[in-house]
């Protein structure tokens, strides 16, 4: 598959702050890239430069031979962005919105008209055509939000963490069409802070932290680097004090590292199973009530707490 | 081009989306006009009302409630006795005046006549008709007094053969008389004012001007709002990464704003000539001139706050602030001339004094296009100014 997305040591800094530091990377043709964060990450600022919103302070890439930085309207013309936000005119319809962005992407007269109607299919909103959008559920706006992004039938996706502040089953929707543009041979560069999200669309992924993608590749090479350990989550009740436990439970033998999230300590371990007994065995010795246990198998979160040593969520 | 067309047409459809938007628009501006100007129409008949019951009904009579009509000081208004005595008692009318049977041209040659004029107390409009009877009544007598003296003239040179020829005589010399008081001029003294600056003033023209701007440049500086409106959405940072130019999403904008103002400033001018007979078309092209230099002017403006504010409420309160003042201070809603020396040099900093100059120039002083060049030239001074910091300093993120 050829390169379509190629990312050479860029950089983006604000000021004395670095949001992005020298990353690299590429995306093949057709294929379902996801970049995994935590907030803060520098996800958004790195598609910001590739979509040619801001000028990266160093390094380059080129999207489809164009180089971002030196022929930005060209590389335009070949990308879709649907970004965080739901950027729409509330007080339009959703064809009115559709028909204003694509005259944004240079459509026009018939053209532009059949491929209004299409999208309006393709979200299935064809019936809520004429209602304005600030009417819609936050789902509805999503999808158009989506859906102004594929109007100019773009080669590569840039998809900005679609799914925030959503209801499950639009999330479910969401994930759906991505997988679908992704069938119908679109590429598509996705990201995200939910793991499960990545886990499921993505060829590859890139785990990016503070700015620098510190691990890249399919989920089996990725999770292949925290060799074959588990992830035992143990939930317990708000007033008790978890500090305490996720110390004692590092403490064991077999525990690789344990990290507290919420009200949960989750630890690494070669065998979950083996480790439960003497990890809830500490806890009633501290007096901690546990309230429910998850064995999970080793996955992008586990990449994450082993390469970070923090919870992708924090 | 096509681009452009799109974001102001976008721009019509979002701001007119809401039935309120109208009321901003054209509802509001012609109440404030209207309320200002204290009517339509003609200028208000400031004068006092004299209710007048004519029980003559001769000659002498009309003639008198004809001069009464004439007079600058009060307005005759014919009723029956019954009618005019029920205001009078109710006080509604502050005095009235009953032209008696037998009220004729005899009854003036013999000194017989009488009239009976009934006054409110403590009444100063009521001293003002007395003192616009007494005006009048004497006038009607000065022809009569002219004749008479014209008469015993006549009859000490050769006295006449009969009492038909002396009659005539008199009935010729109170007709020339009375012509001759009609054409004369009520004044010869010509008062020259001794202040540099003559207040120039009608209610009409100054309010319609005055609101033309008022609600035509809080909505070009409120462009600010729009523009941060556009960074909070994200739909600004969406438009970029679509191919089109920064210049283009600006130029489309600023161009939407200003068609919509141009549309407010023609449906303002036309309800000004319809309705309150105001003389705005006299000159089309003057006019043209003034109103897209003002409103490039005030979009201009909004453009380079459009660089300091963050948000759409800081854009939405500072762009209502600026507007009053700036029209208040501009001379839009009271003539400038009220204000101190100092305070009017000050004010010429704002494109509302100038603006609102050039607008008068043409509806109140009647004057050519060419007069208005100098102010129409500071608000397109104003304009480069303010477009060029605007678009230099764009926050386009």
């Amino acid at each position: 598959m050829p390169t379509i997305l190629e990312v050479k040591d860029l950089v983006k800094k604000y000021g004395d702050f670095t949001a992005v530091k020298g990353i690299s990377f590429n995306i093949q043709e057709g294929e379902i890239f996801s970049l995994l964060g935590p907030n803060g990450a520098g996800k958004t600022t790195t598609i910001s430069v590739l979509s040619t919103l801001y000028a990266a302070t160093s390094g380059d890439a080129t999207i489809a031979g164009h180089s971002v930085s030196k022929d930005p309207m060209a590389v335009r013309k070949v990308i879709g962005v649907v970004p965080q936000e739901i950027a729409l005119y509330e007080d339009l319809t959703a064809r009115e919105n559709l028909n204003f962005w694509g005259q944004m992407y240079s459509l026009s007269g018939k053209a532009l008209k059949d491929r209004v109607e299409e999208i309006l299919e393709q979200i299935g909103l064809t019936d809520k055509a004429r209602d304005k959008v600030k009417t819609y559920s936050g789902g509805m706006k999503r999808r158009v939000n989506i859906g102004v992004g594929l109007l100019h039938k773009p080669s590569l996706l840039f998809m900005d963490e679609p799914t925030v502040g959503i209801d499950p089953q639009s999330r479910r929707a969401i994930l759906d069409s991505v997988k679908d543009l992704n069938r119908q041979g679109m590429t598509v560069l996705y990201t995200t802070h939910y793991m499960e999200e990545a886990a499921e669309l993505s060829n590859r992924v890139g785990i990016i932290d503070h700015g620098e993608l510190i691990a890249l590749g399919t989920q089996k090479e990725l999770t292949r680097q925290v060799g074959e350990m588990e992830t035992l989550v143990l939930h317990v009740d708000e007033m008790q004090d978890v500090q305490r436990l996720a110390k004692a439970v590092e403490a064991l033998e077999m525990v690789r590292h344990a990290e507290v999230s919420d009200h949960s300590v989750t630890a690494i371990v070669p065998e979950a199973e083996e480790a439960l007994a003497p990890a809830v065995t500490k806890a009633n010795e501290l007096g901690i009530k546990i309230r429910s246990v998850d064995i999970r198998e080793p996955n992008l979160e586990a990449v994450f707490l082993h390469l970070t040593g923090r919870a992708l969520r924090d | 081009m096509k681009k452009i067309l799109a974001i102001t047409f976008r721009d019509l459809r979002v701001r007119f989306a809401s039935f309120v938007e109208w009321l901003f628009f054209l509802i509001l501006p012609i109440v404030f006009t209207l309320v200002l100007s204290g009517g339509t129409g003609a200028p208000a008949d400031n004068r006092v009302r004299l209710v007048v019951v004519d029980q003559a009904n001769t000659s002498l009579s009309t003639e008198l409630i004809t001069a009464l009509e004439n007079s600058e000081s009060v307005r005759p208004d014919l009723l029956s006795l019954d009618d005019a005595e029920y205001q009078f008692d109710s006080r509604r009318v502050s005095a009235m005046l009953i032209i008696p049977q037998g009220f004729a041209r005899e009854a003036l040659e013999s000194g017989t006549l009488t009239l009976e004029l009934r006054q409110q107390p403590n009444s100063l409009n009521a001293l003002v008709a007395q003192r616009s009877v007494q005006a009048v009544i004497s006038r009607v007598g000065q022809a009569v007094a002219i004749a008479r003296n014209s008469l015993a003239e006549a009859e000490a040179l050769r006295p006449f053969e009969t009492d038909a020829a002396r009659q005539t005589y008199f009935d010729d010399a109170l007709e020339s008389a009375q012509t001759l008081l009609a054409e004369a001029p009520d004044r010869l003294t010509e008062t020259q004012g001794d202040t540099p600056d003559q207040i120039e003033y009608d209610p009409r023209a100054n309010s319609s001007a005055g609101q033309l701007i008022t609600w035509v440049f809080i909505p070009l500086i409120g462009l600010s709002e729009l523009f941060a409106y556009e960074r909070q959405k994200g739909t600004l940072r969406r438009i970029l990464t679509t191919p089109t130019r920064k210049g283009t999403y600006l130029f489309g904008t600023i161009f939407g704003q200003v068609l919509i103002a141009l549309g407010q400033m023609t449906l303002l001018v036309l309800f000004g000539i319809l309705v309150m007979n105001l003389n705005w078309g006299q000159d089309v092209f003057g006019l043209a001139i003034m109103l897209v230099a003002g409103a490039l002017a005030a979009a201009a403006l909004g453009t380079m706050l459009g660089t300091f504010v963050k948000t759409t409420g800081q854009a939405n309160g500072l762009s209502i602030m600026l507007g009053m003042v700036m029209a208040l201070m501009g001379g839009c809603w009271y003539p400038l001339e009220l204000f101190p020396e100092a305070v009017r040099s000050m004010v010429k900093v704002l494109p509302t004094t100038w603006a609102m100059q050039g607008l008068l120039d043409l509806v109140l002083r009647g004057q050519p296009w060419t007069a208005i060049l100098p102010e129409a030239g500071v608000l397109l001074g104003f304009a480069a100014v303010f477009f060029v910091i605007g678009i230099l300093r764009f926050k386009y993120e």
